[in-house]
């Protein structure tokens, strides 16, 4: 984000006038598609049921931060975020470290058949996650997989290992889409600089570790915090793999307590985990990023 | 430079807030009363003019019988849409439509989901409904009775079908090693422990199927909830319960029976190639059954359930669904004529049983559809149906479904999750599932006596 | 990559072995999966169940493809043509109004400059979940619910496509080409439709193939919005099927091969990408 601004006082009017002219377009699509669902959630929860009787009529006022307060106490709620949080340390590490070499070896001489092999990594990430999981848990339940031995040896699916073989899934997935965009960060490298570093005698792990990392270590704080999104808001493949493994329950992750609350339906406590959830998000992709800056954006 | 970066968030901060405040005010205005809805006999009648309904469903090739229908009444012409499961998306979707008065006329509700819609005030009582009058007493009592909520003369959901439950068991297997077919649960565990010495096991303890187990202590005399005068009493972990739930912990403690997900290609796999000897399965089972394990055609037979007193006929139902008449829907006398033509008419029933493996709610249906009176070569052409149809008459009529299933089946699924991994017992998954119960129903703002 | 560097690696056929090695074991890793499903796609019903990583029984992929295409009136058929439709028009508006967005605040100082980039992020912070029913209760308002645009109007906003052209813009786009093009006359709009937006191009190419997977892959929100089968994306119709699988059991397989056939024109669309991404790759590179 090294924004080169327009320096002496050129025409300043015109410019605020195109600037406004080039962000209205998605500024009005993105306030009534998010800001303005976001915000009837947060109203939402702010309210809570009332009504009389067995199957009397259920209507909405305002409850302040009952709902909140609901949250708070919620032990499932919690439990499903320390849940997500080893989720993290099983998956993303390994996830970022893989997209990272296979970025690396992508853009250097040293690989032949790029674009074989920058198609088979991206290729999992064509697979819907539903699908994808459906796929694995086939691969994994000792009944159907094809891989011999593999289901006898280890419980995949038992409470020990099966955060394990989610993680795997999510990997899956995802380290093609992380490997490209750190990928699109080595092509936006000068040629000359890695020429003039050739040219110097530097060799390509050398040229790698000296110039390359650096240069697209904002790209992997991205993927840092897009890995710590989709962690928190992890669902499609634990969803599935409870129809396959006992160990996964209804309120693994967070965002299945979410989904949980509001198939009851409770919108309004659905609304405050939510909210919560976004909230939680919010400050911890903050954190990464303060801790992250000064290396990212020096 | 410190405070013009606080007054910049301001403003997105401001930005936001209009926003909200903008969606707070037409939020406020999709809550207004939409009167009340429920079709007494008096406000049941024919709108006397040509109407189009809609109606949606996920029961495969209803189509058919909707394009039947509208062959014949081209007055009422009624549009079909196929949906996701009800789990799968269509119930929230419901939930979605009811809150913006969006739904179709008819939609497909599972027995054990119908109070939560009913606690949504969702549903038209077509109770009043000549149609429904004419057509109520085709039903097998229970079902019918099962839509009613101990209100006189209620009827909040057709029955579609139903699925009372059997035994299917691999004949040959159990002729081979001189097995007889347990008829009660005291044979089936005797079995189980012949069966293991074999080297197979009778069967699977389906652990993502809390409907299964529900069904289980439902043929045993359960009773979960029960409503007097403006209060719910819940009582998941009543003594019959126990029973069953101490029962199936016995069988799983001593390893013999299987404790991997039901339903999925791991039990085809495991019934399809001789690991397991049985299945405890519904009416639907049966095509399910067939088409999921091929390779042992001809080889399996249905006998009815274990019982838990000698000499009874009680089984459990699991699974079935209601055609409902959403509250929006204009034309309730239409619907309800559509409704119970699609689900006691033979012909129709004869459609769905065909296309979409629906087994009738009606005494008529099961006993007279041609295909029911047949034989099926893939269980040595018995006869099947006639167990089914015995089971129905022998499914206990008082059981009731609570209005928060979905939250009370996910506890159940995740105390028999850690019962099966060794982390408590099934009577702490029922004691959990009880207390998750009551609070999310207090939650609704429900009275719930304790 | 340079020639100097070729002939530079020419004399170390080592470390070519050794990386291509482990690419060939990771790749394996990536597309097993994938060739699992060519196999399981190839078998019937009951060969679905037979757990093996090659062909076996008859080989009925092609009866398989015929009887997916055709179910219920060639249904999938419509269904992936209304993926492709939803996934190229959402991308293509989506990718147009974010990379003006990013450029925007790449290349204009304005007062709340900041601010509106952090809202913007903050946008990818909010889950799918909470969006999808309070968007379903607006778009019934306007009476647009199970329509196209309930699915396309969404789709269009890509927060991430914002960040991505805003980081490229700021690294690609030279100030001094800028302000050479103000100097000949031209106005903002021209300069950034001629010359910005030819040198954001990769930076296009990812962000339009990202919102473009996310919106093929969308499942929530169409299943929210949408009534009619004909609507319906093919991630949202496979489903449709799987919830059937219990009553009809070779829906099962039909899944598979159906996941399978969608996969493809990803693939189609990425391959035909990678095009656009080298040349665009090599405009970037020219800086001043």
């Amino acid at each position: 984000m090294t924004a080169l601004p327009w320096t002496r006082g050129h025409s300043t009017r015109r410019h605020h006038r195109a600037a406004i002219g080039f962000l209205a377009p998605f500024l009005v699509a993105f306030a009534l598609f998010y800001v303005l669902p976001i915000g009837y959630a947060v109203y939402q929860s702010f309210l809570k049921i009332e009504r009389e009787g067995t199957f009397g009529r259920a209507h909405d006022v305002w409850g302040g931060l009952s709902q909140y307060a609901e949250v708070v106490h919620d032990s499932d709620f919690w439990d499903s975020l320390v849940n997500v949080g080893q989720f993290f340390l099983v998956s993303v590490p390994l996830q970022l470290v893989l997209a990272l070499v296979f970025a690396l070896l992508l853009d250097s001489p040293v690989l032949r058949a790029h674009r074989f092999f920058r198609l088979a990594l991206f290729a999992p990430y064509a697979v819907p996650g539903v699908i994808a999981a459906l796929m694995w848990g086939f691969l994994y339940s000792p009944g159907t997989t094809p891989i011999p031995g593999i289901a006898d040896r280890f419980d995949l699916l038992g409470p020990d290992l099966v955060m394990v073989a989610i993680a795997s899934v999510v990997n899956w997935v995802y380290t093609g889409y992380n490997m490209l965009i750190i990928y699109s960060a080595l092509t936006a490298i000068p040629a000359e600089v890695i020429e003039a570093a050739t040219v110097d005698g530097a060799g390509q792990v050398r040229i790698a570790w000296s110039i390359k990392i650096p240069h697209v270590t904002p790209a992997l704080v991205l993927t840092g915090v897009f890995s710590i999104i989709g962690t928190l808001q992890l669902f499609n493949e634990p969803q599935i793999f409870r129809t396959i493994s006992s160990a996964v329950s209804s309120t693994y992750t967070p965002n299945m307590v979410v989904y949980a609350t509001s198939s009851i339906p409770n919108y309004h406590l659905a609304a405050a985990y939510s909210v919560v959830l976004a909230l939680i998000t919010c400050a911890l992709s903050f954190v990464f990023l303060k801790a992250t800056q000064r290396r990212a954006f020096q | 430079m410190r405070t013009a970066r606080r007054r910049r968030t301001g403003a997105a901060v401001a930005l936001v807030s209009t926003a909200l405040l903008l969606t707070a005010a037409c939020g406020s205005s999709d809550d207004s009363d939409g009167g009340g809805g429920s079709a007494d006999a008096g406000s049941c009648q024919p709108a006397g003019k040509p109407v189009t309904l809609t109606f949606t469903s996920w029961v495969p090739g209803m189509q058919a019988t909707v394009d039947l229908w509208n062959k014949n009444n081209p007055d009422i012409q009624v549009d079909y849409k196929e949906v996701v499961g009800g789990n799968q998306g269509t119930y929230q979707a419901y939930s979605n439509q009811i809150k913006a008065g969006k739904t179709p006329d008819v939609g497909m509700i599972e027995f054990d989901n119908l109070p939560s819609f009913r606690l949504q005030d969702g549903l038209t009582n077509v109770g009043g409904c000549q149609p429904v009058q004419d057509a109520e007493g085709k039903y097998v009592d229970w079902a019918i009775s099962q839509t009613s909520f101990g209100e006189d003369g209620a009827v909040y959901g057709i029955p579609m079908d139903i699925g009372p439950m059997a035994i299917y068991y691999r004949k040959d297997l159990f002729d081979k090693a001189g097995i007889p077919v347990p008829t009660t649960w005291d044979e089936y565990y005797d079995a189980a422990k012949k069966i293991k010495a074999e080297g197979g096991v009778i069967g699977d303890f389906p652990t993502d199927q809390p409907a299964w187990f529900t069904s289980l202590a439902w043929q045993n005399g359960a009773r979960w909830f029960s409503v007097d005068d403006d209060s719910w009493t819940v009582s998941l972990d009543d003594d019959a319960t126990q029973q069953v739930a101490d029962y199936w912990q016995k069988l799983i403690d001593e390893d013999l029976v299987d404790t991997i997900p039901g339903l999925g290609d791991p039990q085809w796999k495991a019934l399809d190639s001789g690991q397991e000897w049985s299945i405890i399965g519904a009416a639907w089972t049966t095509k399910l059954l067939e088409s999921s394990a091929p390779k042992t055609a001809g080889k399996w037979a249905v006998a009815p359930m274990p019982q838990w007193t000698a000499g009874d006929n009680a089984a459990g139902n699991w699974g079935g669904s209601t055609a409902v008449v959403f509250k929006d829907s204009k034309y309730p006398y239409e619907a309800s004529e559509f409704a119970t033509w699609a689900f006691s008419n033979l012909d129709a029933l004869a459609l769905n049983n065909k296309n979409g493996g629906q087994y009738p709610a009606t005494t008529e249906g099961q006993e007279q559809l041609p295909a029911l009176t047949e034989g099926l070569p893939y269980y040595g052409d018995q006869k099947v149906w006639e167990v089914f149809a015995q089971a129905a008459a022998g499914v206990d009529p008082s059981f009731q479904w609570g209005p928060t299933m979905t939250d009370t089946y996910a506890a159940l699924a995740d105390g028999i999750g850690k019962a099966v991994n060794g982390q408590g017992t099934l009577d702490d998954a029922l004691t959990a599932a009880q207390a998750k119960t009551i609070e999310t129903m207090k939650a609704q703002s429900l009275t719930v006596s304790d | 990559m340079s020639t100097l560097q070729r002939t530079r690696l020419r004399d170390r056929p080592i470390p070519v072995i050794a990386t291509t090695l482990f690419m060939v074991v990771c790749t394996a890793y990536f597309l097993l999966p994938l060739w699992w499903m060519v196999v399981a796609s190839s078998t019937t019903r009951g060969g679905l169940t037979d757990t093996s990583l090659w062909f076996h029984g008859q080989f009925e992929l092609w009866t398989n493809i015929r009887n997916v295409v055709t179910y219920q009136d060639h249904v999938y058929v419509r269904w992936v043509v209304n993926s492709a439709f939803y996934a190229t028009v959402g991308a293509l508006v989506g990718t147009l109004f974010a990379s003006m967005a990013g450029y925007a605040l790449a290349k204009y100082v304005f007062p709340g400059r900041e601010a509106v980039f952090n809202v913007i992020l903050a946008g990818v912070l909010v889950p799918a979940t909470a969006l999808a029913l309070p968007l379903f209760l607006m778009f019934s308002k306007v009476d647009l619910t199970d329509s196209v645009w309930s699915i396309l109007l969404p789709s269009i906003v890509s927060p991430f496509g914002v960040y991505l052209s805003r980081i490229y813009a700021a690294a690609a786009v030279p100030d001094e080409l800028l302000e050479a093009a103000r100097m000949d006359g031209a106005g903002e709009f021209r300069a950034f439709f001629t010359i910005s937006l030819r040198l954001m191009g990769p930076a296009l190419v990812t962000i339009f193939l990202f919102q473009f997977v996310t919106i093929w892959n969308n499942y929530l929100l169409p299943l929210v919005m949408l009534q009619n089968t004909k609507l319906y994306p093919v991630t949202l119709g496979l489903a449709t099927w799987n919830s059937q699988k219990a009553i009809a059991g070779n829906l099962q397989l039909y899944v598979v091969v159906g996941a399978l056939l969608s996969i493809i024109p990803l693939m189609i669309a990425f391959l035909a990408l990678q095009r656009f991404w080298q040349s665009g790759l090599s405009e970037g590179g020219v800086k001043s």
